[in-house]
């Protein structure tokens, strides 16, 4: 199942990625919000989004909101370096919140699966 | 978990120090204005970064202190605190540490044993971004080590850096040098074509001996060795020239930053409000160019806002943002950059330029009539023009926009103003990427062996002797509804006669024609044939002939010659000049009859303007259709010429308007056009035209007998 990881440090979009393969998913990295944009048109068959909030120009809950707007309801799971739970406040509709942290091995996958099999 | 994260610790490694090392840099770079948002900003995402990959690798320590950094740069960011030194020299110590950090890491790639943050560090950051004046170094908990120094305690290192500072001159001597080389390879590629011709000429003369055939076969397998050497040499020495050009290379940003500070000041002395917005400041450009466009840049921009922008109740009055827009937009294209700057303001005002012109005596009330609006705009670029009340520099810099031209064209660049009326003005540069190495054409005319800039010339056509037609006493032929005018390149430029056994081949009834332009004029060259086309290196001429406005440079052809690369605007100052001296046989009849010439290409009404006036004609011309009908219904005129295909407005219509005019109902219209077909001859008919000439089958004679009939 293939998933899209959109994250301008490549260095953590690999190893999200790198957490999502270990648990049998295929990922797909895209460096910005554009580039997601263009992957998701590309490839029609990618079921979920993980997404860097703090980006440049297109920010993680801007990329998300222009999905939306596009009329996408794919899930989407925001990743920060901060606390999640004031992002949770602004954008409720969000699938999920993570904090970009070491246990992020084991919490990214039991996410994934929640939402794939909601 | 069957993942193991741990292994991305190298590559993090990696970007630690590459983070680090742009931290540093960026951090020595803030100086004390703290204006610069765009590189807190990037000094904002370095560490942010930092952190983030960090706590995924749970490198808590790096992490931690990371995060603290960040907090400062943020409040910096968003103005909650401003830098001093201390600021500063808080940060550059948190970077010293967590350099250090990483290089523990790096001799002990296990986050173990990650030696703790520094809590008095991450303490100081912390109350230096919540607005705190950093703590004295004092402190009384700052020299209390946390632990005792152990041999673990990473100390001070030498971190290799992935770049490194060299002496401007001896980069130069590198290019130079390397030069050289490109040209000293351009011999051994003669050389070799040398080569095979004796092997060619050894074996057609087919009276080998024993001895002679071995020689031969020896003589040939060295040839080919060689070649093969030759070649694969040509792409090694070609990817060094462009890798040592490159080295010349600087990004836009560092004409375009200043900039930024330059409009926010301005606009604050001259009380207009204004944004700047800038794209493209990413492309590369010869060092050289970036200098030496610093200045014609600034100019530019200082006259947007002093005479582009309206002031701020002019602009709500005219329904727009109080706040004016200035916008530079950088494109690459191929070799060449093209450097928008544009204003929203009043635009140019065409009535103005027209009065000015007039007072200062730079040309007649009715020279001035037959110029376009897009020519009148383009006086401006006239040396003393600018320097009035009209677009008068600023703050009392005696700079003209002519000397911005110069600039530009010294660049081998193009500058171009285009405006419309309320809606702003755009000036276009053109530039080439780089001045070291450029596209040419060498051709030879005359037996001379001239050089061209790619960028001028449009097409190289060759054109049946028939299709020659003569207007004007000028030789002219008709490219796709314009009229070219043709001119000999060594009678152009004055070069003496230089005869040669080898003469143009005897079937000359083909003329082969190099079609130049500059902005929208375009001539053509006669030329014998093209020798090359290639990027060469451009020499610039030796101090004592610098002065020399013909040639831009010089150029190599094969290792023996050296080619004058000749600089396409000076050419047509001299088509213009010497097209002065064709006027000067007019026939003067006693009364001078007005004709309105409209066609939106410029060398097509010039030309025939030409032959108008040569017969005795006054002449106005108008660029389209609007443009006639406007000078139409302003003026009086005996006759009135149109071309068809016109923006705005064509000449069909214009001929159909014309007729509904109680004055034109009965003055001859007669269309000029390269429309061959029957159904546009009766179409131009119906809508009132009195006669219909092709311009492929033009004859001066059929058109001036035309209008005498016409006009009775």
């Amino acid at each position: 199942m293939k998933i899209l990881v959109v994250d301008d440090d490549l260095l953590a979009a690999e190893m999200t990625g790198a957490i999502l393969e270990a648990s049998g998913y295929q990922p797909l990295i895209a460096e910005n919000a554009i580039e997601g944009l263009e992957l998701l048109g590309t490839n029609p068959d990618i079921a979920m989004v993980v997404s860097d909030l703090n980006m440049p120009l297109v920010s993680g809950i801007d990329f998300f909101r222009e999905l939306r707007e596009q009329g996408r309801q794919i899930p989407f799971i925001l990743l920060t370096g901060d606390a999640p739970d004031s992002l949770l406040q602004s954008e409720p509709d969000l699938n999920a919140c993570l904090t970009k942290d070491f246990d992020l091995a084991e919490t990214l996958p039991s996410i994934v699966s929640q939402l794939l099999h909601a | 978990m069957a993942l193991d994260i741990k292994k991305f610790i190298h590559r993090f490694i990696d970007e630690a120090r590459e983070q680090l090392r742009m931290l540093e840099e960026g951090l020595g770079q803030l100086g004390a204005q703290n204006g610069d948002s765009e590189l807190v900003n990037s000094l904002f995402r370095a560490a942010h970064t930092l952190k983030g990959s960090s706590r995924m690798l749970k490198l808590l320590s790096i992490s931690d202190t990371a995060h603290s950094l960040e907090d400062v740069l943020g409040a910096l960011r968003e103005r909650k605190i401003g830098l001093d030194d201390a600021t500063r020299d808080l940060m550059l110590e948190a970077v010293d540490n967590l350099g250090n950090l990483v290089e523990h890491l790096a001799s002990q790639p296990n986050p173990a044993s990650l030696p703790e943050k520094s809590v008095s560090l991450c303490q100081r950051l912390s109350r230096a971004a919540s607005g705190d004046a950093a703590a004295p170094l004092a402190d009384t908990a700052e020299f209390a080590p946390a632990q005792p120094p152990t041999e673990t305690r990473p100390g001070p290192m030498l971190r290799s850096a992935d770049s490194v500072r060299l002496k401007l001159d001896s980069l130069e001597q590198l290019i130079r040098l390397m030069s050289e080389v490109t040209i000293s390879q351009a011999g051994l590629r003669e050389l070799l074509d040398d080569a095979r011709q004796l092997a060619r000429n050894w074996d057609a003369t087919s009276l080998h001996s024993g001895n002679d055939s071995r020689l031969f076969a020896d003589y040939q397998q060295l040839y080919q060795n060689l070649r093969d050497l030759i070649g694969a040499q040509e792409s090694l020495v070609q990817n060094l020239h462009e890798q040592s050009l490159s080295l010349r290379m600087l990004p836009l940003t560092q004409i375009l930053e200043p900039a930024r500070k330059l409009v926010r000041e301005l606009g604050r002395e001259l009380e207009k409000p204004v944004e700047l917005q800038i794209l493209g400041e990413d492309i590369e450009l010869d060092r050289l160019l970036i200098e030496q466009l610093t200045e014609p840049v600034q100019h530019l921009l200082r006259n947007a806002l002093d005479h582009g922008l309206e002031n701020a109740a002019q602009r709500q009055a005219a329904g727009k943002n109080a706040k004016g827009l200035i916008r530079i937009h950088a494109r690459q294209d191929g070799g060449w950059v093209s450097i928008d700057i544009s204003d929203d303001g009043a635009g140019l005002n065409v009535d103005k330029i027209r009065q000015k012109a007039l007072r200062q005596q730079l040309f007649t009330e009715e020279e001035l009539a037959k110029k376009s609006s897009a020519e009148l705009k383009n006086l401006i670029f006239l040396p003393g023009f600018s320097t009035s009340s009209l677009i008068t520099e600023l703050s009392g810099r005696g700079v003209g926009l002519d000397v911005v031209k110069r600039n530009v064209e010294e660049l081998q660049g193009m500058i171009e103003v285009t405006s419309t009326e309320g809606g702003g003005t755009t000036f276009n540069l053109r530039l080439p990427l780089t001045l070291a190495m450029l596209r040419i054409l060498l051709v030879e005319a005359g037996n001379h062996l001239l050089a061209f800039t790619a960028q001028h010339v449009v097409e190289m056509i060759y054109v049946d002797e028939q299709a020659m037609l003569d207007i004007a006493e000028r030789q002219v032929f008709v490219l796709r509804n314009e009229f070219i005018p043709v001119f000999e390149p060594a009678t152009l430029i004055g070069l003496p006669e230089k005869r040669s056994g080898i003469r143009p081949k005897a079937d000359s009834r083909q003329q082969l024609m190099l079609v130049l332009q500059v902005q929208h004029e375009k001539i053509a060259l006669r030329i014998d044939h093209m020798v090359d086309e290639r990027d060469l290196v451009i020499k610039p001429l030796p101090a004592h002939l610098a002065r020399q406005p013909l040639v831009a440079g010089i150029v190599n052809h094969d290792y023996r010659q050296l080619v004058s690369l000749l600089h396409a605007p000076q050419l047509f100052s001299l088509a213009q000049r010497s097209r002065g001296h064709t006027r000067n046989n007019i026939h003067q009849p006693d009364k001078r009859l007005h004709v309105l010439v409209v066609d939106d290409s410029l060398n097509t009404r010039e030309i025939e303007k030409d032959l108008l006036e040569a017969w005795g004609y006054q002449v106005t011309l108008a660029e389209d259709g609007q443009d006639g009908l406007n000078k139409a219904r302003t003026g009086d005129f005996d006759a009135i010429l149109t071309d068809v295909e016109m923006p705005v407005m064509d000449g069909f219509t214009l001929t159909s308007h014309l007729r509904q005019e109680e004055r034109y109902r009965h003055t001859p219209i007669i269309i000029i056009t390269s429309r061959e077909k029957e159904s546009d001859r009766r179409r131009g008919i119906e809508v009132g035209a009195d006669a219909y000439i092709v311009k492929g089958s033009f004859d001066q004679n059929s058109l001036i007998d035309t209008l005498k009939v016409l006009l009775g």
